[in-house]
């Protein structure tokens, strides 16, 4: 459809990125489409570290907040002359909006510049851009595997490479940090097993006494591959390993899928699914905060909190059993709805077990916020300016508690949020005991949520009947040939996206979580990228620990929150 | 639960000391006997949770399911303190190494619960970084089914682990030692897999096997009045 792409790059030319982009480089703009809403710019290769730098300091553009880089693998589409892509998705708070930067790479030599130096958060998405599709980042100071072992040979992500090869990994990566000759520095390895490590993170502290001289961190060690299974999934079968990348609010990831392959397809949900999954989601939220809390404090030696929690979570979990029939990994959304209606008495269950959290974050709260020996423990320990959180790419929480108000659910309703009032706060300091603060304030808040959204939960379908997103009801499908063959078709060829990408986004728990998602047309989608939120944030932890005592080192992990099943993916 | 008196052929449970008294204040046993009985009601676990089965594990050592009924709430972070190892979690290549350094430095006796399917099997994870299952490298008592299992089923397999503990099982070797490293399978689309499975058809055509999964009915010969097979005749 020429007209399409015409009037696609009419809205793209009177984007001021655009403009601006075009009066400095020139010719080096190839291409700018508007597909559903998304910019998307692509460079010439050359252009590409000026045209980055050109967004992150024109004062029109500002788009100061690194989100994610990936590369992409263009092997089986034919109309492209080169195979690789490497794309660039950032945020400009002031202006709220989104931007994808996009160059092509050849075949041969798959080498464009870092922008290590622009955005700092770009040092790990570089690296694993290098290790899953060999594309090398020109100038970048450590360009090294970062997810697979280092008996790894080849790069997986590539179209030809089989999804199952494996190989085997004979000893572990012993020493992350170089001591200096001669000096009396003790190398600590704290990770990948260990109780302060929340999982599968691994840290090399350089140690002066007990103060942290040097670190390196290292991630890999939960890396089972999401994004290549995504690629031989349907759009459907996608949904419970999304469940899977952060478990302590699986909802919310589905969540964000279901809307990404929305925008994808340009259809929506009605609007009973979507209370049902504002609800869900922040009940996720909920569930989230408190795990984050509780075994933060857990880790200073506190473990009273861990069981106070646990009670209101049993209770989310049983609401969810009632709700899906599962407690921890829900699988409960759909594209275009939700896979069933929620039980008669669902809104007396949300209410009991609103009752439990706000009793439970009442004693949270007189057990921890006044606690002298938590409030030393968290006051001025792992400080973070606004600057280096943008630039590093810090979301959710964490941001907020640096002093930055973005919250999607604001600045970008989706799913209905413009429906409801609530409040995003913010800290003022930036430190572990803003951030502490920051999540307290949104279990109550999100209480709010759930409150106005139980209250004016529409009637009417749970699902969109559009028969080529939505399985029919299966009464339908056994008393209707028509339905009959909706159901076969959609069984089989699954659903067809249209080729094109969308980044779709929603406030995760712990930050924005994104999905780019690419679509050559067939059932299985060419590419899909997780933007994890975790991912910008630990990378900033072992540069956010240097300086300070090991001990608190172990205050800050916690309170980042950080997943490895989104971390790793 | 109790020691088995030979004497009288009974098990007496040494707690209740009237009962021992009665029957002549002396108990004949193993040391093996007595130790594993006490062995099994303070099993002090190493959780080497990975990713969502953890969370789960949370819940299993948590005020509302509460372990310590069962005396394994003494969860310990040092290997060299803990005789359970509870895998719950995906196991990446990566991570290999180190689970294979944490199970060596366990003292004996040891044994090994794999949580969920993905510790077990790989789950759904068939690709290139994910191990397909931990008894490629550590040898497994327990296997529990669930994604992730429901701490009920935890709870199961820890009374499993009891009983095996009673009885003196410990599992010596990794049961999946022999595919190491190997391809995970499953992960191709139809067609691919129909050619690895002509493939696999032809090469053993080729040393005089059958397709697997061919099934051999064998005729029962006839018999005449004799009893003897009708060949004979």
């Amino acid at each position: 459809m020429p007209s399409m792409i015409a009037m696609e790059r009419d809205h793209a030319l009177a984007k001021p990125a655009y403009r601006i982009l075009a009066e400095k480089l020139g010719e080096k703009i190839l291409r700018g489409t508007d597909y559903r809403g998304d910019l998307a710019i692509t460079v010439d290769r050359s252009a590409w570290k000026e045209a980055a730098r050109t967004l992150r300091d024109h004062p029109e553009l500002d788009y100061k907040l690194f989100l994610d880089l990936c590369g992409v693998d263009y092997l089986n589409d034919e109309s492209r002359p080169d195979r690789f892509e490497v794309a660039l998705h950032l945020y400009s708070v002031t202006h709220k909006h989104h931007i994808r930067l996009k160059t092509a790479l050849p075949e041969k030599r798959p080498v464009c510049d870092t922008l290590v130096d622009v955005y700092k958060g770009a040092n790990w998405f570089e690296r694993e851009a290098f290790d899953l599709y060999g594309i090398v980042f020109t100038g970048h100071p450590n360009l090294t595997r970062i997810l697979t072992h280092e008996d790894f040979v080849g790069h997986p992500m590539r179209k030809d490479f089989a999804t199952g090869k494996r190989f085997v990994n004979k000893k572990a990566k012993e020493w992350l940090l170089t001591v200096p000759k001669g000096s009396e520095h003790l190398v600590l390895n704290i990770g990948p097993s260990h109780p302060a490590m929340h999982g599968c993170f691994r840290v090399q502290a350089l140690l002066d006494g007990e103060t942290i001289k040097d670190a390196e961190a290292e991630i890999g060690y939960l890396h089972r591959n999401f994004e290549k299974m995504a690629e031989e999934r349907t759009y459907w079968q996608i949904i419970p390993y999304t469940d899977r990348l952060n478990y302590c609010s699986a909802f919310i990831n589905g969540h964000g899928w279901a809307l990404a392959v929305e925008k994808l397809l340009g259809v929506a949900a009605p609007p009973r699914a979507e209370a049902i999954r504002v609800i869900l989601s922040e009940f996720s939220r909920i569930m989230d905060h408190l795990v984050c809390i509780s075994t933060n404090v857990v880790d200073l030696g506190a473990i009273t909190p861990f069981f106070v929690v646990f009670r209101a979570r049993e209770e989310i979990y049983d609401l969810l059993d009632s709700v899906c029939g599962a407690r921890l990994t829900v699988s409960y959304v759909r594209i275009g709805g939700v896979a069933q209606d929620v039980p008669d008495d669902f809104d007396a269950r949300c209410r009991k077990t609103m009752g439990w959290i706000r009793e439970v974050a009442e004693q949270l709260e007189n057990l921890l916020t006044r606690n002298i020996i938590f409030a030393r423990r968290f006051k001025d320990v792992g400080t973070f300016s606004k600057e280096d959180a943008l630039s590093y790419g810090w979301v959710g929480p964490c941001l907020r508690g640096s002093g930055i108000g973005y919250d999607i659910r604001k600045d970008h309703p989706y799913s209905g949020y413009d429906l409801y009032d609530f409040d995003v706060p913010v800290g003022s300091v930036g430190d572990c005991y803003d951030r502490y603060l920051v999540r307290v304030e949104e279990i109550k808040q999100s209480l709010r949520i759930i409150d106005q959204a139980l209250s004016k939960l529409p009637q009417g379908p749970f699902i969109t009947d559009d028969r080529k997103v939505a399985l029919p009801p299966k009464s339908e499908v056994y008393s209707d040939i028509e339905s009959l063959m909706n159901h076969f078709k959609l069984v089989y060829d699954g659903i067809l996206a249209a080729p094109g990408e969308v980044y779709g986004y929603v406030e995760g728990a712990n930050g924005e979580l994104g999905y780019y998602i690419v679509s050559d047309g067939k059932k299985h989608p060419a590419r899909v990228k997780v933007r994890p939120p975790c991912y910008n944030i630990y990378q900033a932890y072992p540069q956010m620990i240097k300086g300070t005592m090991l001990a608190d080192a172990v205050a800050m992990i916690g309170g980042l929150n950080v997943i490895a099943g989104e971390l790793d993916r | 639960m109790g020691l088995l008196d030979i004497i009288t052929g009974k098990y007496v449970d040494p707690t209740h000391f009237k009962s021992v008294h009665e029957s002549g204040n002396i108990i004949t046993t193993t040391v093996d006997a007595v130790v594993n009985w006490g062995r099994k009601s303070s099993i002090w676990p190493f959780p080497f949770g990975t990713a969502c089965c953890a969370i789960e594990f949370m819940a299993f050592t948590g005020s509302h399911y509460d372990v310590a009924r069962f005396g394994s709430e003494v969860l310990r972070f040092s290997p060299r303190q803990a005789d359970l190892l509870l895998v719950a979690g995906t196991i990446v290549d990566k991570m290999g190494p180190i689970l294979k350094t944490i199970y060596d430095q366990m003292p004996e006796p040891k044994w090994v619960v794999s949580m969920g399917v993905c510790a077990s099997t790989g789950g759904f994870y068939r690709s290139y970084h994910t191990m397909q299952g931990i008894d490629e490298i550590i040898p497994v008592d327990v296997y529990v089914p669930g994604c992730p299992p429901t701490p009920e089923s935890l709870l199961a397999a820890l009374m499993k682990i009891q009983e095996r503990i009673k009885s003196g099982d410990q599992a010596k070797r990794p049961q999946g030692e022999h595919r190491v490293g190997a391809r995970a399978e499953g992960v191709n689309d139809r067609r691919e897999r129909r050619e690895a499975w002509a493939h696999d058809d032809a090469s053993r055509a080729s040393t005089g096997l059958d397709p697997r999964g061919r099934i051999h009915f064998k005729l029962t010969e006839e018999r005449d009045e004799s009893g003897n097979g009708s060949h004979h005749a």
